[in-house]
């Protein structure tokens, strides 16, 4: 291989890696904060510090929030709208609440073309249906163990777990009910709830998990909690 | 003229034209029943049943090699949709069983036909929303897209030149979410949305 055929081979190679390289660098709050400055929010620190809080979790979607920070700088929306939805991303983590599902929704009501509102009011619901579950959890003694924390009972589950429990348990009621369901039948919510984590069963979900939720969790108690959102 | 008259000159008249064409009326009787049992008897539903089932030579060769070509044809497209989506042949990418790779992630394939689409793309929980184009290379409007994926549940939908379409008929399941149809996949064990 002669220089040249060696120099063309290393650039091409740089070229190829370098979005390799860019993608799986450290995300750091300074690039939540030019984000958020671009938009530009009214309260960044309030948000900036809640992120932090978050970055602190091992589930937090730090890549997807960041995409999320920059779609909504992008987007043509008023800007109090903007800040509307991080808010209530915010109040999540301040809350301690996993934002995943949350993320997820706002960049899928992007994608779609939906207006900010329309995000915003599907966030809001989800926020609640997340506090809810888990204060159903917490009810029915399942309980979030944090990483280290000696275990009081042993239906406290590690906090990565639980928090999967939250997302897939209040996600199947968001779903029912924007599927036009209504709060009233606990039976249709309780077997929705019952295939979705079937199906995860094992793959990101472990069975005793599972099983302790569908044994302590009745269609009654979704039923309460969809109420609450829908109220 | 008289009535007399008249009725002569019409009687003689009728005479001379019947002996005229006497040659056409001699055994007109006889040729009404000859032709008459020429034509072919008009059959009842059972009777053309029973000759489609036993035809002659001629028509028994024909509906077989119009079965025939059919059964070649639809053996042909089955082969050629078997050989883009079934597991076992020469592409193991377009597989719709998930390959699992060493990082723990499945290569899935995602299907949609759409036979005079410009452009397919996926868009899902998996790469944000952010479209990922379906190829549709031997151009026959099969369109696909392998992406590997950690197990898991995945919502998704797919656009089609600029229209979104949420109902793959190869989901594990189906959601609306704002207003509009998502598809889901389980990936791992239980689904692999096969």
């Amino acid at each position: 291989m002669n220089l040249r055929k060696t120099r063309v081979f290393w650039t091409f190679t740089l070229l190829l890696l370098l979005p390799i390289l860019g993608v799986s660098a450290q995300i750091s709050l300074m690039d939540y904060e030019q984000g958020l400055y671009s938009i530009p929010v009214s309260n960044p620190d309030f948000i900036l510090f809640t992120i932090e809080l978050g970055m602190t979790q091992a589930d937090f979607p730090a890549e997807p929030l960041l995409r999320l920070i920059d779609r909504l700088a992008s987007h043509p929306g008023a800007v109090f709208e903007k800040d509307g939805i991080l808010i209530i991303l915010a109040h999540a983590l301040e809350d301690g609440l996993p934002i995943e599902g949350l993320v997820g929704k706002a960049l899928e009501g992007l994608a779609r073309n939906v207006s900010l509102q329309q995000i915003e009011q599907g966030l809001s619901q989800l926020l609640i249906l997340l506090a809810e579950t888990r204060d159903l959890f917490y009810s029915k003694g399942i309980f979030n163990a944090p990483a280290g924390a000696p275990q009081a009972v042993p239906t406290a589950i590690p906090t990565l777990r639980f928090n999967q429990l939250l997302i897939h348990v209040s996600g199947t009621i968001g779903d029912f009910l924007e599927s036009g369901g209504s709060p009233f039948e606990g039976h249709l919510l309780y077997q929705g709830m019952h295939n979705r984590l079937t199906m995860l069963q094992g793959i990101t979900l472990l069975p005793e998990d599972v099983e302790l939720v569908l044994d302590r969790i009745e269609p009654s108690d979704l039923t309460q909690v969809a109420l609450v959102a829908v109220r | 003229m008289k009535h007399d008259e008249l009725d002569n000159l019409l009687r003689d008249t009728l005479k001379a034209d019947v002996a005229a064409s006497k040659s056409c009326i001699l055994g007109m009787e006889d040729r009404v029943i000859m032709q008459l049992g020429e034509r072919s008897p008009r059959l009842r539903w059972s009777q053309w049943l029973a000759q489609l089932a036993a035809p002659t030579r001629g028509v028994r060769l024909g509906q077989i090699a119009v079965v025939g070509a059919t059964a070649a044809i639809f053996l042909f497209i089955g082969l050629a949709l078997a050989n883009r989506i079934l597991p076992g042949n020469n592409s193991p990418g377009l597989s719709l069983q998930p390959v699992r790779s060493a990082d723990g992630n499945q290569e899935v394939l995602f299907v949609m036909p759409a036979l005079d689409a410009e452009s397919v793309a996926v868009v899902g929980s998996f790469n944000a929303w952010e479209g990922t184009a379906l190829s549709d290379l031997d151009g026959d409007g099969i369109w696909t897209a392998s992406i590997p994926l950690s197990p898991g549940r995945y919502e998704y939908a797919f656009i089609i030149d600029g229209r979104w379409w949420g109902q793959d008929p190869l989901a594990d399941d189906y959601i609306q979410s704002f207003g509009e149809y998502s598809s889901v996949r389980y990936i791992g064990r239980g689904g692999d949305g096969a």
